[in-house]
């Protein structure tokens, strides 16, 4: 597994859109911090970008870097080789090279202009966002036989957590607002990995607001020891799961 | 003692089956060609043999070793695809070394005479991304040739290249039979099927319709090349068995 | 005659006052008792220096006396009632440690009282967990400078109001470090007074607190992590000036409470991480300029039976929420702040938007309602939401914006 990881990184080392994604990154948070005369919206607004972007760019690159790689890919199923050895190659590979475009493009800069809680965070979610939205990507990539359906799929589900479940869980508080929804409303947007990850931002930029209510539910959520935990192996599934199933529909797979 | 043994395969997609009832032995030292119009379930056939297509029911075993979900068997398989891709952004020398990390091969036990024959020497330091459909088609030929294969697929493998290329594909065809090799071509080139082949396997509508050398095809209808008496041979044959299709 | 002017001339008198006074003595304390008794002996004018721990209870001073502390000079009140009562003018107490004030609610107990007297200056003392720390009651142009009061840590729910003053006038209060009292600093009745480079921390309740005071003056403190952050309330023409309000956090803290007060002027400050930033609650003519608002859940909170109130050249940036408020006739006025959420355009270019900003967020209205609504708090949908309420109000006040909102931030970092 790790041969196949080793070449594969080489080869999305000098892949231009891996590279470019690293430089599309980097020209965005630079000209942020440049062109925005406060840190602070500048940081806020990085966070926004991070959160819609990340996922949406590994979900497109996965997918398109699959059906590209397939003619290569079935050569190396014919190869004394697991399927599920390549297929987790591929996944550590193409989430690694994100990862690090990632870092690259905005961990560089962040370091540079904003370094702190609020940076180390967005820089943590954004790679664990990285790495869910690999995942995805795959596993949808390696379930069906059509780029464009699947680039479609993909797409779908990117608007789907980025905005859809937050109309619903805003639909939600309003219909049942009478009722004691509170308790399930946090678990409920924690479900969603781009909003767990925004609240895990937010709890540090919106952390005075937060302390404003009463019971400081959020803070015993997820400012506890437990609940970053819970948080993290939220993420950690979010990615390990979607993971296993490409693996394992992909070992399945008539090639 | 045959090499491949395939017993009742049959594959079946949806509600269609691509491949049904197949049962044929292949021995050490001989080509096969597999022929047969589009769609008639050539393709379905190699993949199964490579384990790329899991088979609905029945099954093949490669020299002791049933196909399935332990990919050791695939350590004595060399595969030439139609169209060849690859990493596009390694260099041939990378991908040569990739190949052999996945392999384990040591240095000296590969074999690198191709590498000369088809001059991909020339290309080791090149990105595949620099590479015309031809060279990569002979780098293609190399990967399959190289860890000393007992079996050697090759789909359309002269499809890509230059007739001289071509030539030195196929004397390292005849090589690779001389040393014991079961090597199995597809291939649309009558020609190429008449003077390589040791047997013939024709398939129709996921059928295997016969396997014969072609020379006995040629006798049987007395034409002398394969291209003319195929068709007759074939007109002649009783009318296809329907069932379960 | 300004009132500001008075500690000075206070200082002068008593310097004027030693020098004519040629028989002054100075005596040197170092028993644990018998100071009482020394103060009887003493002359106005006399300097009596204290050596190591006295421990007779309370001392008064009840004549113009200097008492200077050496080094680890103790005054310990043995929990029996005030520590050290200044009842005579222009008495000066200076590096003392003070301790042993009795606890207790039904009478205010302190480390030290100052008293119906004028002139009194406490300086470079440390007053260590006493009840009431400095406690002055209808003093007249007293100094407290650089004292350190310091709270109980452990319990600090049994400690009253660190430095606390009642119907003065002419004070200042400088420099002082105060923490872990109840109030850090509670005036009431006190009027044309100046607090300044003051400090004050993890007070339970205000670290600044003003009641029916007028024309007072404070500049250049730092409250930080106070229960509920600075009160100004029921005052007239007070001044705040660059001072500092951080981290005061909680489901009721400010960085700066107004309520019912007049004419204030609130210039160059720093509102950080707050819960709220300001709470304007009843007040008229408040001038809020120049300051800067980072990253408080809520920069302001404007009431609507407030009038008259201009916010001028403020800075707002990485507030959950800019501004809220609670009516749907809101008689204040926006002018020329900077935005962080702003995202028009500058055309011609003068440094101002040419479309106004209505800093009021639908969403804060959500949130209002359904707290847990925060776990949506800067997503796409939240964002586009209030995007779209700004261009078309429809359940915010749409008189309250802001027409010419500056593109950058005003004057830079150089507030300090």
């Amino acid at each position: 597994m790790w041969k196949v990881c080793k070449y594969t990184l080489i080869d999305l080392a000098r892949n231009r859109f891996a590279l470019g994604y690293a430089l599309l990154l980097l020209v965005i948070t630079v000209g942020l911090f440049m062109l925005e005369p406060d840190n602070t919206k500048a940081l806020i607004t990085l966070t926004q970008v991070v959160l819609a972007l990340t996922p949406l760019l590994a979900l497109v690159f996965t997918i398109i870097w699959y059906f590209n790689q397939y003619e290569f890919t079935v050569l190396l199923a014919v190869q004394p080789l697991p399927r599920a050895a390549i297929t987790r190659a591929q996944y550590i590979a193409v989430s690694t090279a994100l990862v690090l475009s990632f870092l690259l493009g905005v961990g560089l800069p962040l370091m540079a202009w904003a370094p702190g809680p609020v940076a180390f965070t967005l820089l943590l979610t954004g790679s664990a966002l990285t790495l869910v939205f690999c995942a995805l990507g795959l596993w949808i990539a390696v379930r069906q036989r059509d780029r464009a359906r699947a680039v479609g799929i993909g797409l779908a589900t990117w608007v789907t957590m980025m905005l859809l479940y937050d109309t619903l869980l805003l639909w939600i508080m309003f219909t049942f607002s009478d009722r004691p929804i509170e308790p399930l409303i946090i678990p409920l947007a924690a479900l969603n990995p781009i909003d767990l990850s925004r609240i895990l931002i937010m709890l540090r930029i919106d952390l005075a607001a937060l302390l404003g209510y009463t019971g400081a539910v959020y803070q015993q959520f997820f400012g506890s020891g437990g609940g970053m935990l819970a948080s993290a192996a939220a993420l950690l599934l979010w990615a390990l799961v979607p993971a296993a199933l490409a693996t394992r529909a992909f070992a399945r797979k008539d090639l | 003692m045959d090499r491949i043994v395939i017993e009742g395969l049959g594959k079946r997609y949806g509600r269609q089956w691509a491949l049904r009832g197949v049962n044929a032995r292949f021995a050490p030292g001989e080509v096969v060609m597999v022929i047969g119009p589009n769609g008639s379930g050539k393709t379905t056939l190699i993949k199964c043999l490579l384990g790329l297509v899991h088979a609905t029911e029945g099954g093949i075993v490669v020299s002791g070793k049933p196909v399935g979900k332990d990919p050791s068997y695939r350590a004595g398989i060399g595969y030439m695809p139609q169209l060849a891709e690859f990493p596009r952004e390694l260099t041939v020398e990378q991908l040569l070394r990739m190949m052999n990390d996945i392999r384990d091969a040591r240095s000296g036990s590969s074999d690198d005479r191709l590498i000369n024959l088809l001059g991909v020497d020339a290309l080791l330091d090149k990105r595949i991304s620099a590479l015309s459909g031809g060279m990569r088609q002979k780098v293609s030929a190399v990967l399959a040739f190289r860890y000393r294969p007992e079996i050697l697929v090759l789909d359309e493998p002269t499809a890509g290249l230059d007739p001289v290329s071509a030539g030195k594909l196929l004397d390292a065809v005849m090589r690779a039979r001389r040393e014991g090799a079961t090597v199995i071509i597809t291939s649309h080139i009558m020609e190429e099927v008449q003077r390589l082949g040791d047997r013939v396997v024709y398939m129709e509508d996921g059928r295997l319709r016969f396997t014969l050398p072609p020379e006995l095809i040629a006798e049987a209808t007395g034409e002398k090349s394969l291209s003319a008496a195929l068709p007759k041979y074939i007109a002649q044959l009783p009318p296809q068995h329907v069932e379960g299709l | 005659m300004s009132m500001a002017t008075m500690p000075r001339l206070w200082t002068m008198a008593l310097a004027l006052g030693l020098l004519a006074d040629a028989s002054a003595k100075t005596w040197r304390h170092a028993a644990p008792s018998g100071l009482n008794a020394l103060i009887a002996r003493a002359q106005p004018g006399d300097t009596i220096r204290i050596a190591g721990t006295v421990a007779e209870g309370t001392i008064t001073l009840n004549k113009r006396l200097v008492v200077l502390g050496e080094a680890n000079a103790v005054v310990d009140g043995g929990g029996r009632g005030d520590v050290i009562i200044v009842s005579a003018d222009s008495v000066t107490v200076k590096g003392l440690t003070v301790r042993g004030a009795r606890h207790g609610n039904l009478e205010d107990m302190a480390g030290i009282k100052v008293s119906d007297c004028r002139g009194a200056r406490l300086i470079g003392n440390t007053l260590d967990r006493c009840f009431f720390a400095i406690y002055l009651n209808n003093a007249h142009g007293a100094l407290l400078e650089g004292n350190h009061v310091n709270g109980d840590e452990a319990d600090p729910d049994r400690m009253a109001n660190g430095i606390h003053l009642w119907k003065c006038d002419g004070i200042t209060i400088r420099g002082n470090r105060v923490h872990h009292h109840r109030d850090g600093i509670y005036l009431e009745f006190v009027t044309d007074s100046r607090i300044e480079g003051n400090h004050t921390w993890k007070n339970q309740r205000y670290g600044l607190h003003f009641m029916f005071s007028h024309r007072d003056a404070y500049e250049r403190n730092r409250f930080e992590d106070n229960g509920a952050g600075v009160a100004v309330m029921f005052s007239k023409e007070i001044t705040m000036l660059r001072n500092e309000f951080r981290k005061n956090l909680g489901g009721s803290a400010y960085g700066l409470l107004l309520k019912e007060i007049n004419d204030a002027r609130i210039e160059r400050n720093i509102f950080a991480d707050n819960t709220v930033g300001i709470l304007v609650d009843g007040c008229n003519r408040a001038q809020v300029q120049d300051n800067e608002f980072r990253g408080n859940g809520w920069a302001v909170k404007l009431f609507a039976n407030s009038t008259a109130t201009v916010f001028e050249r403020n800075l707002f940036a990485g507030n959950t929420f800019d501004m809220t408020t609670n009516g749907d006739l809101v008689l204040s006025e926006l002018r020329g702040n900077y935005w962080d959420r702003y995202n028009g355009y500058d055309l011609d270019r003068d440094g101002r938007g040419d479309v106004p900003h209505r800093p009021l967020s639908i969403f804060a209205l959500v949130a209002e309602r359904m707290p847990f609504a925060m776990v949506l708090s800067r997503s796409l949908m939240v964002n586009l939401l209030d995007q779209s309420e700004r261009i078309v109000p429809t359940l915010t006040p749409a008189a309250l914006e802001d027409k010419q909102p500056l593109m950058k931030p005003p004057h830079g970092s150089d507030r300090h």
